[in-house]
């Protein structure tokens, strides 16, 4: 019992961890431009289907094959792989805010939640277009042996994801707040008509949140893949379990929302062991539990409206 | 549009539909018409929610599964009448809406949509993993059709039912949404503070809203699985909840034709490309991306621009020449107590121990320097904040802790410091929205359009132009409130303020922004509005104002009363002059000389 415990506790910190990266991608956009991704979710499939794309492309197999067959990817090529997806996310991202969100940003009636949410929508019939509806079985970087820790198997990918998702956390912390980059970021979100007096470029700090945001979804994407193999729709589960994570941390508060996914990853798997089909229940019932006491979140700053 | 020729024109459309379909034939096109109408119903009430309360829903596959599935259990699971279920759906959609709704209480935006889309979201999943009770993707067969003189609706019947059930729906919102209803959910979409300071109950307001899309959406799925006598997990996916909401943001939210344009038009779309679903896709995610972009209004926004009416021609004075009663009759007694009031936020303080009294038929003023917590004050007084410590007695009455739109409606009105105005509706509807918390036809009344609800909307409209005629702005009644120069502005809101037939009148800083010429006009209708039995309370800069129109002066200072009195005593308080203009202490300089 206890071990069966453990171990979904581990896998749900795992499973959190890669939440808890898509909830500080939520955060970053949210805080700079007071808007979100609506297709964050969506994004997140796009991060797995590039790293799978360029592990296609350096195996020698065409890009639209739908599985890895024997081959097995060398450490290199995950590495490359893992660049193409940071990258063509980041780019991806800067595009969405471009078309998506730049038009609409600051306006009343919450245009952007549309066209963000088309976005992805556009998104996904790309890649039902070009691979279709099936998932693909994604190998891990670190291959699939299991490890026991404390009596309890782990397969290596649910570790490095966590590693990951821990050591992304804290360098975004001491970012945020220790560099100048840091603090323009800060000054962007507190008010961007001042700071842009002060001669910070807001533009190029809200174009770097969505694209720091987007390539965060990216990844977690990516290392999602191995773990529950890559699907196109395995992103708006993602997406919105990240964002449910981030309102119960706090979508003001970005180490809030590193807390908020990782307490959702632990709940979620917990409540696997005992009912599946009420795992998303259970997630949506905290959220407006949370909601209902703290409407900000746990750890959210609490909004004043002036009148 | 005279509502009887509106009836008479729906009513022929739809047995013009009914008769063209009886000779289609064809069960592909028949059964395209009867999505459309299912679509149809669906985007109807989700206009409602979108177009009128700017309330975004990402889950209305959730609701659709609810009415769907509500229907297919009790239809095989009991020996119930299909009818009789189908009424149930509905009922048990709408308390659907209520859940999702209940969440709108505590947040707004972005937020509120998520929420809505996990709800879609957690639905689907139910409905596709419990599979003991919802089939998943197998399904439930055997769900028992309407029946007309018990034989089972052929398919030429099912959409006759379905046209029927468009046009009354049709009827039934347009009546809600051209009066009080409508309005008062317009004004909650444009600025929700101003919507409960005019006695609007904004999170009824959106639990209606969202309950009358839950309904619709309901039957549009109940009227899916009774039809099909199937149901499974396919039917409810999140491109469902996205195909809704693009009928109404397509077609035009907040038109009254734009859901069915939209639904005509993109239910055509979706059937002619049906063979190919990923194209489907692209191109939802296509228009959800450009559509907005390019025409903000849809495409019923789009033909309107280009078909504009001349203006409508401007309202006539019709008023009596009597000058209008707003207050109750009589002068003297107190109407206003406020004890020891103090409120802190954090470490500022902008109202400590403050106490004082207003008379009835005085006009009051509250002056001070920035940040004396004048505005505190005037939101404290009219609950959009809560004192720390004190007690605010109205009409003998504790206003503390009650709810805006409850102490608008015991007769305090206000306005607003900057402009809170519904900037898109019209001078007139801004007034007659004020006079929302006056009207008493309900919900039902107003669906059914009863003549006493006909009654009301008619006696709040000669209201309101009669007000409008008091401010002179009767001839700019049907401009757009927010195309109005700054100084009328002040004055649309003004009227809006006494729409709500306050005893007190409370105004943030009337004449800020206003030139000398404007600011005397703007002390005479002070006096005109006195006159009428409204007592005032004004927050103001302009002393020559403040001056010449207050009985009664009340001065803050860093939240602190330092003076009370008529103007001129005020004007020679020492306290006053050192408050507004500082003094030559010389230990200041003593102070400057040894730092």
């Amino acid at each position: 019992m206890t071990e069966a415990l453990l171990q979904a506790i581990l896998s749900g910190l795992a499973v959190g961890g890669a939440y808890a990266l898509v909830a500080l991608g939520f955060s970053i956009t949210f805080t700079t431009t007071k808007t979100l991704n609506f297709s964050h979710g969506e994004f997140v499939s796009a991060g797995a289907f590039i790293g799978m794309s360029a592990l296609f492309l350096v195996l020698g197999l065409p890009v639209t094959s739908t599985t890895f067959g024997q081959a097995l990817p060398g450490s290199g090529a995950q590495l490359l792989a893992l660049a193409a997806a940071l990258g063509i996310m980041g780019l991806l991202g800067w595009l969405l805010y471009a078309i998506g969100v730049r038009p609409f940003a600051g306006r009343p009636g919450m245009a952007w939640v549309m066209s963000t949410l088309g976005f992805g929508v556009i998104l996904q019939s790309i890649g039902l277009a070009i691979w279709g509806p099936k998932p693909v079985v994604v190998p891990g970087p670190l291959g699939d042996a299991v490890i026991r820790v404390l009596g309890v198997g782990v397969r290596p990918q649910e570790l490095l994801t966590l590693g990951v998702a821990v050591v992304i956390m804290i360098g975004f912390d001491f970012v945020m707040n220790k560099t100048m980059v840091g603090k323009a970021m800060r000054a962007v979100a507190a008010n961007g008509n001042v700071a842009s007096l002060m001669g910070i470029n807001t533009n190029a700090v809200m174009i770097g949140a969505f694209v720091i945001s987007s390539a965060l979804a990216g990844l977690s994407g990516f290392l999602l893949a191995p773990i529950a193999q890559a699907s196109l729709f395995m992103g708006l589960t993602v997406g919105l379990k990240g964002f449910s994570g981030a309102m119960i941390g706090g979508l003001s508060n970005p180490r809030g929302c590193v807390i908020g996914g990782f307490v959702l990853g632990v709940l979620e798997s917990l409540v696997n062991l005992w009912q599946a089909q009420w795992r998303e229940v259970a997630v949506f019932a905290l959220v407006i539990l949370v909601l209902a006491f703290r409407p900000t979140g746990l750890f959210g700053k609490k909004l004043v409206e002036k009148v | 549009m005279k509502r009887s020729q509106h009836l008479v024109g729906v009513v022929l459309v739809a047995a013009g539909l009914i008769g063209v379909t009886s000779l289609f034939g064809n069960d592909y096109y028949l059964r395209i018409v009867f999505m459309m109408c299912v679509y149809y119903l669906c985007a109807a009430g989700m206009n409602v929610l979108v177009g009128y309360a700017g309330q975004k829903s990402l889950g209305q596959a959730g609701l659709f599964a609810a009415g769907a599935y509500a229907v297919a259990l009790l239809t095989t699971r009991t020996e119930m009448n299909p009818w009789l279920a189908l009424l149930l759906a509905a009922a048990i959609s709408g308390v659907c809406g209520v859940l999702i709704a209940l969440p709108s209480l505590r947040v707004k935006g972005p937020y509120l949509a998520m929420v809505t889309l996990a709800f879609g979201i957690v639905v689907e999943k139910l409905v596709g993993e419990w599979t003991e009770v919802f089939g998943g993707a197998q399904g439930i067969y055997g769900i028992k059709a309407l029946t007309w003189n018990d034989q089972p609706l052929t398919t030429e019947q099912w959409v006759w039912l379905a046209i029927i059930f468009c046009a009354v729906t049709h009827l039934l919102l347009r009546n809600l949404l051209q009066g009080r209803f409508g309005r008062a959910l317009q004004s909650l979409q444009a600025d929700e503070i101003a919507s409960s300071s005019v006695g609007v109950r904004v999170y009824r307001a959106k639990v209606i809203a969202f309950v009358i899309a839950a309904v619709t959406c309901g039957i549009a799925g109940a009227l899916v699985a009774q039809q099909n006598q199937y149901i499974n997990s396919d039917f409810i996916t999140f491109h469902l909840s996205i195909f809704v909401l693009l009928l109404v943001l397509f077609g035009g939210a907040g038109s009254q034709y734009g859901p069915l344009v939209g639904t005509v038009v993109l239910t055509v779309i979706d059937a002619a490309l049906s063979r190919w679903p990923s194209a489907q896709h692209f191109l939802y995610g296509f228009l959800l991306l450009f559509a907005l972009y390019v025409m903000p209004g849809g495409v019923t926004g789009l033909l309107s621009k280009w078909f504009r009416r001349s203006a409508d021609e401007p309202e006539t004075s019709n008023a009596s020449a009597a000058p209008t009663r707003i207050g109750p009759e009589g002068q003297g007694g107190e109407l206003l107590v406020v004890k020891g009031v103090t409120k802190n936020f954090g470490g500022v303080k902008p109202a400590q121990d403050v106490s004082f009294r207003l008379q009835r038929g005085h006009i009051h003023a509250l002056i001070g320097p920035n940040g004396a917590g004048k505005s505190t004050m005037i939101n404290m007084l009219t609950g959009l904040i809560d004192p720390t410590e004190g007690s605010i007695q109205f009409l003998g009455q504790e206003v503390s802790g009650r709810p805006v739109h409850s102490i608008c409606c015991m007769g305090m009105g206000r306005t607003f410091q900057n402009l809170r105005l519904f900037a898109d509706l019209s001078v007139l509807d801004n007034v007659m929205l004020g006079r929302h918390s006056r009207m008493t036809n309900g919900f039902i009344a107003s669906l059914l359009a009863l003549p006493g609800a006909r009654k009301q909307e008619a006696a709040t409209r000669a209201r309101a132009l009669q007000l409008l005629d008091l401010v002179g702005l009767l001839h700019l009644a049907h401009h757009p409130a927010g195309s109005l120069p700054y100084g009328l502005q002040r004055r649309v809101e003004l009227a809006r303020a006494l729409a709500t037939e306050p005893q007190l009148l409370l105004l943030d800083e009337p004449a800020a922004g206003l030139n000398p010429q404007e600011t005397a006009e703007l002390g005479q209708l002070l006096l005109r509005i006195g006159k009428c039995g409204v007592s005032i309370l004004m927050v103001e800069h302009h002393m020559d104002l403040v001056m010449s129109i207050s009985h009664h002066v009340i001065v803050l200072d860093y939240g602190i009363k330092i003076a009370e009195g008529k103007p001129a005593e005020v004007q020679a308080n020492p306290r006053v002059v050192e408050a507004y203009l500082g003094v030559d202490e010389p230990e200041e300089e003593a102070y400057a000389a040894a730092a």
